[in-house]
């Protein structure tokens, strides 16, 4: 990122976002609201103004586990390392205006719209982690219920707990840790699909972590299928059973906490050794929740005009074939935005995307195919049926007569059969060249 | 798709290629009934 940043040439905009964009492969032009910080872009990001700041927010790179203040770097390494003010929490007291050695403080600033023109546009919006409901397996109920990823952060030496591992409600150090997997995938009341694998491989790399640091805390993971597919990561798996980490596999339905104690108990079942029930206690509970599509890609959907798959990530060309494009020429995909992976191939699906891209980019010719509609100006009415029926926004109704963009146009012919005065034809696929096969073949019985 | 699941149909169904389903008019449905088809399919 900070590379990216400082290419001559490439202009990082964030705290943005994308408000419009209109055009076709070549000449897109893009509309990006560049959100007010209250900071302009002299901080050097010092950090004076946290200091002095007395208002506070929860920090939300460490998942709301600790607090920060109202002016706030959103975290360590953001690039630009600049600082911004969450006026929702900010009581101007203007105590940082004072501190501020560059004078960035500007409580008059607003968001700001800039107009971009670009070539083509890839899409690599991400993922979020899927949020359970209020209660279920005791999320958000009990305190020692918590998500991959406040473990994640948990665990991180720049967290909020520098890197100890201490459950929730008590500060201490859990003596058992269970992991649960597919929270909120495979499941046919929420998501279908799997993950890709990625929370399996998580919670494996997150339990030899723990082993690793404490050997003596006692690890299981309650899973349905371990799906360890791919270079290095079954024998991955597999060496995390030889240092301890006991698998179950079994569905956990349902968690109930000792008042006292605050642990966790579960009646589970293994479904590969015994049939019997058992009763199982332990300190902290992680749930390995599913891999969602980003909030807010139902904007981005509308405004790109793309297509969505039933889990909702962004459609692809073709899922075997084709995993890289989109229907419109110029937009591609890249990571998550595509569907649930992992780094690994994120990577790979990014410089893929690219490449796609370059291709497209790299000839100063755009080549279509000649199928495309065209318009008898002189018959039509102007009614604008083709306009509503275009789903690639490929005709427009001028004042002299309904208007063909050859780039946009896929040649599907849905206007010309909604033309009630016959005045559209398609290149290639005309009226009389299929009214001649149809006598044709007729004629043979 | 029928040749490639090697699935059986009646030699007198006579294919015609179209660029998409939504080009197909009724006038050329009519056509084709007019001149004697049994039926029409528009699949896609």
């Amino acid at each position: 990122m900070l590379e990216a940043a400082r290419t001559p040439g490439l202009n990082v905009y964030t705290y943005s976002e994308v408000e419009d964009v209109s055009g076709f492969v070549g000449n897109f032009d893009v509309k990006i609201r560049k959100r007010a910080r209250y900071v302009n872009n002299d901080c050097n990001g010092c950090g004076a103004c946290f200091d002095v700041c007395p208002a506070y927010g929860y920090d939300e790179f460490n998942e709301g586990m600790n607090p920060r203040k109202a002016i706030y770097v959103s975290f360590t390494q953001a690039v630009p390392s600049m600082a911004q003010i969450d006026m929702t929490r900010c009581i101007k007291c203007e105590l940082c205006k004072g501190v501020c050695e560059v004078n960035a403080i500007d409580f008059d600033q607003e968001d700001e719209i800039v107009d971009v023109k670009v070539g083509s546009i890839i899409v690599a919006t991400g993922w979020d982690e899927y949020i359970p409901k209020t209660g279920y397996l005791g999320y958000n109920v009990y305190p020692n219920v918590i998500t991959q990823m406040k473990l994640e952060r948990i665990l991180a030496p720049n967290g909020p707990t520098v890197g100890h591992l201490v459950r929730p409600s008590d500060g201490k150090k859990p003596e058992r840790v269970l992991f649960i997997q597919c929270v909120g995938s495979r499941d046919l009341n929420m998501n279908t699909y799997c993950s890709g694998g990625v929370c399996c491989m998580v919670s494996i790399k997150n339990s030899k972590l723990i082993k690793q640091h404490y050997p003596e805390i006692e690890i299981s993971v309650a899973y349905m299928d371990i799906r360890a597919a791919g270079k290095d990561y079954e024998e991955y798996y597999t060496a995390s059973r030889k240092e301890g980490i006991r698998y179950i596999r079994t569905n956990v339905s349902k968690i109930q906490e000792d008042p006292e104690t605050q642990n966790l108990k579960i009646i589970i079942q293994n479904t590969l050794s015994s049939t019997r029930l058992k009763e199982l206690e332990y300190d902290m509970v992680v749930l390995s929740c599913a891999m969602v599509p980003a909030k807010g890609v139902e904007k981005i959907v509308r405004i790109l005009k793309l297509e969505t798959s039933q889990d909702g990530f962004f459609k692809e060309f073709h899922s075997r074939l084709n995993p890289i494009d989109t229907k419109i020429p110029g937009i591609v995909l890249a990571g998550a935005s595509q569907g649930p992976k992992s780094v690994a191939e994120s990577i790979a699906q990014g410089r893929a995307a690219a490449s796609s891209l370059a291709r497209l980019m790299g000839k100063d010719k755009y080549r279509i195919l000649l199928i495309r509609a065209t318009v008898d100006k002189d018959r039509c009415a102007k009614c604008g049926l083709c306009e509503l029926n275009c789903s690639y926004n490929a005709i427009k109704t001028l004042a002299d007569g309904a208007e063909v963009n050859e780039i946009l146009c896929r040649g599907c012919g849905s206007c010309l059969a909604n033309c009630p005065s016959e005045a559209i034809t398609l290149r290639y696929y005309r009226e009389p060249q299929y009214e001649k096969q149809i006598d044709a073949i007729l004629e043979e019985i | 798709m029928a040749g490639t699941i090697r699935a059986q149909y009646p030699s007198t169904i006579r294919p015609i290629r179209i660029n998409c389903t939504g080009r197909v008019t009724p006038s050329l449905i009519m056509r084709a009934i007019g001149k004697g088809a049994d039926g029409v399919i528009v699949a896609g």
